[in-house]
């Protein structure tokens, strides 16, 4: 039992437990953010007015189609660039500029644009019947909407969604890449880059940092899981299960 | 750059955009754009390797062999369980310790290397990586990783192959090896085009990253060319300009991704000629 | 299977090895003037590049620069991708552990702290301020260990892009080499400017190599002295340096 719990394994084990908190922190902090702005872009794109519509596109399309790593260093250094001007003024510079501030930011800005293009697909495959059939029992639009299209809309972008909630707790691993680091403030991959270059063991270091990665990713999709059993009581016996299965599509 | 205009027309602007001109087509600029080779370079190379792992992984994930299945399951689940910069940094530096092990095992004096405290046991074990080395195994790195994500398009796109042609081809006469590789594996890309496309997009994405392996790619000049020069023998000297840089790149990507989907439509649109395809987008 | 990829890795491992005897490696950063940085043409220069080209020669070596990122230059070093380091990087026991340092080719130097002109700090009992350093640096370990209790300490990739926020104001104070601070100061137009008195943290300035390469820093050693005593070292430090310090008295 001494022998283990002495082992470079379970060291590593215990050395990256507060690193991995910083993950899950940007991680957590983005999703409750990101997702409502998603939904929002989604129906944005949807919009009946052009202008509304041609702007939510080319915010999706710009974010889905640029890297996060290079998203991150553009944003840090425009923020830099606005500090004297705009940001010290009003006494905000030291948490805008702080990564624990601008790393969820900016992963909120990239997650929504992936989140968006879950939805808007989602939006477009409500089925019509019961958006007629709703209409036609004269419900208002609002309602029509948080009756029929909002449940429909959640319950099918819900597999893909979890899959993007786990893309984007991947992605938190770029925050430290290109941000400054605060104190002793690190994060998974920056922490195991730390114990490598003490003493070259990239299979050990590496390998219990993937292990995290991949424990909590499970744990997203169990969670994730959760609510959409929820999302499907309705539907008995037609729910397909969310396994962990990690998508292939972003 | 600028010398080597005609004057007529340098003649044409005006002092300004000439020492602009001049400035952006100086040789730290010029490195910048040549700098794109390497992403080019590790997209495709990382893409073809990413097909040719898709296709060994998606036969593996098929296969009625039970070993064969769970590697390919492993593989394509383990992969993408993990965040693929650990991946693109772990594999560099496995793959390095992995030659010098055996290289020490050859080179080094068996005394030595028992004695050996320090990685790799003896000087002459160590294997030097350039640029190049780097590239390649960046795009076998990038290969691995979005191979697994292509495993799983193919995979499925080879279930998409209608039953009945196999049946055909194979009632014909044809060997199951030949049914697999001339039909099956023929028809499999008109289905799995579109999802390809989205790995390769992807992929594209992710070779943002080679900075990251002391590759001096498009993001590191850009960091090198914005970053603040206050020592007038280094160059123009200026403010910090890395946003406009990285405004640039930001720009680039996207018009690589436009490139990249007019191309694929256009391939969908051929390859697809003679299908009916109802069903799949 | 086995086999095929034995001898794969075999092969790639031959192949890669007629690279090492003959041209010596030399890492650098590329991004600290006047020691090293990238110049206008996109080539890699500064003192130590010169520097290094000379001692090359002098020593009958053929030598090229290879640029890397400061937090990982000494791993990679270790790691076999250079043979050398030269990158500014001051003599310390700390690194005396992992890597081999030659005889130095710069004195040594005080670190200072710059700030926002007009601004004063009281270096005795700083607290609740944010100072920034570059990653990895010696002046990264000063600041841990005699500020980091009661302030922030903000470490950053490069020299760069530490100088960057300092001048955008998202710094209190920078904590840094004075050679390549000195030409930020003069170039910042009044608006930055030292502050307090320089600290004295590292050794000079020395080559870094691998423990077990043993005859190159013989060589190396060698021929800093000889050209140290030629005058060619205090030469260079003029030419980038302007006011010294000199070796010669």
């Amino acid at each position: 039992m001494e022998a283990i719990l002495q082992s470079a394994f379970v060291q590593d084990i215990a050395t990256l437990a507060r690193p991995a908190l910083f993950n899950l922190y940007f991680a957590l902090a983005s999703i409750p953010v990101g997702f409502p702005l998603a939904v929002l872009l989604a129906l944005g794109k949807a919009s009946r007015f052009k202008i509304i519509s041609r702007l939510s596109r080319g915010y999706i399309y710009a974010f889905r189609g640029s890297p996060l790593f290079i998203q991150f260093f553009m944003f840090y250094s425009m923020m830099l660039a606005l500090n004297q001007a705009y940001l010290k003024p009003w006494g905000i510079d030291g948490v805008v500029l702080h990564p624990l501030f601008l790393g969820p930011m900016v992963l909120v800005l990239n997650t929504s644009a992936y989140g968006a293009e879950i939805f808007y697909g989602a939006l477009k495959t409500v089925p019509k019947g019961e958006v007629e059939a709703a209409s036609a029992m004269g419900m208002g639009r609002w309602s029509v909407f948080r009756s029929v299209t909002w449940p429909n809309m959640l319950r099918l972008a819900w597999p893909a969604y979890t899959n993007e909630m786990v893309f984007l707790f991947h992605a938190t691993t770029l925050v430290y890449f290109t941000l400054p680091v605060v104190n002793e403030q690190k994060d998974l991959m920056n922490k195991a880059g730390e114990l490598f270059e003490r003493d070259y063991n990239v299979f050990l270091h590496f390998s219990v940092a993937a292990l995290y990665f991949l424990v909590l990713s499970i744990l997203i999709f169990w969670l994730a899981g959760l609510v959409h059993k929820r999302l499907n009581q309705h539907l008995t016996g037609r729910a397909e299960k969310i396994r962990f299965k990690p998508g292939y599509i972003r | 750059m600028l010398e080597t205009l005609p004057d007529w027309l340098s003649g044409l602007f005006s002092e300004d955009v000439r020492s602009s001109l001049a400035y952006i087509t100086n040789g730290k600029h010029l490195a910048w754009y040549a700098s794109i080779r390497f992403t080019l370079i590790a997209a495709i190379g990382g893409a073809t390797v990413a097909v040719l792992f898709g296709l060994v992984g998606a036969a593996l994930k098929q296969s009625r062999i039970m070993p064969f299945k769970l590697i390919g399951d492993f593989y394509t689940t383990i992969v993408r369980g993990v965040p693929d910069v650990l991946f693109i940094l772990f594999f560099p530096l496995a793959f390095e310790q992995a030659v010098e092990y055996f290289l020490a095992r050859s080179v080094c004096e068996p005394e030595v290397l028992a004695a050996a405290t320090q990685w790799p046991p003896c000087e002459a074990a160590q294997w030097f990586l350039t640029t190049t080395d780097y590239l390649i195994m960046a795009c076998v790195s990038l290969g691995i990783v979005y191979g697994a994500f292509a495993a799983n398009v193919i995979h499925g796109a080879m279930q998409a192959v209608p039953k009945g042609q196999l049946e055909a081809a194979a009632a014909y006469g044809f060997t199951p090896r030949q049914v697999f590789w001339r039909f099956k594996v023929r028809q499999m890309w008109v289905y799995a085009l579109p999802g390809l496309s989205n790995v390769w997009m992807l992929l594209l994405k992710a070779t943002s990253l080679l900075s990251l392996l002391q590759i001096a790619d498009i993001v590191q000049w850009a960091a090198r060319l914005g970053s603040a020069n206050y020592y007038s023998r280094v160059g123009l000297v200026h403010p910090d300009w890395r946003w406009k840089y990285y405004l640039v790149l930001f720009v680039f990507f996207i018009v690589m991704t436009m490139l990249s989907e007019r191309f694929f439509a256009a391939l969908q649109a051929r390859a697809s000629r003679g299908m009916s395809l109802a069903g799949s987008d | 299977m086995k086999k095929i990829l034995l001898s794969m890795v075999l092969a790639s491992a031959v192949i890669a090895t007629p690279a090492m005897s003959e041209t010596v490696r030399i890492g650098t950063e590329g991004a600290y003037a006047p020691y090293n940085y990238v110049d206008d043409n996109g080539k890699l220069a500064g003192y130590e590049i010169d520097l290094g080209n000379a001692l090359c020669a002098e020593a009958g070596l053929t030598c090229e620069f290879v640029a890397n990122e400061w937090d990982s230059i000494i791993p990679n070093l270790v790691a076999g991708n250079y043979d050398a380091i030269m990158a500014g990087m001051s003599i310390t026991d700390e690194r005396k552990q992992t890597i081999n340092f030659s005889e130095e080719y710069y004195p040594s130097e005080p670190s200072k702290y710059a700030a926002a002109a007009g601004m004063s700090f009281d270096m005795m009992s700083l607290s609740g301020k944010k100072i920034g350093v570059q990653g990895a640096t010696i002046q990264a370990a000063y600041a841990e260990e005699h500020f980091g209790a009661n302030n922030t300490i903000m470490s950053f990739k490069t020299f760069d892009d530490s100088v960057a926020d300092l001048a955008a104001g998202n710094l209190d104070l920078l904590l840094a080499d004075g050679d390549p601070l000195n030409p930020v100061i003069e170039a910042s137009a009044g608006a930055l400017a030292f502050v307090g008195e320089g600290v004295r943290i590292g050794g000079g300035v020395g080559i870094g190599m691998r423990k077990d390469d043993t005859d190159l820093a013989v060589k190396m050693n060698a021929a800093i002295a000889a050209l140290k005593a030629n005058g060619t070292v205090d030469k260079l430090i003029k030419e980038y340096f302007d006011n010294g310090p000199f070796y010669a008295q």
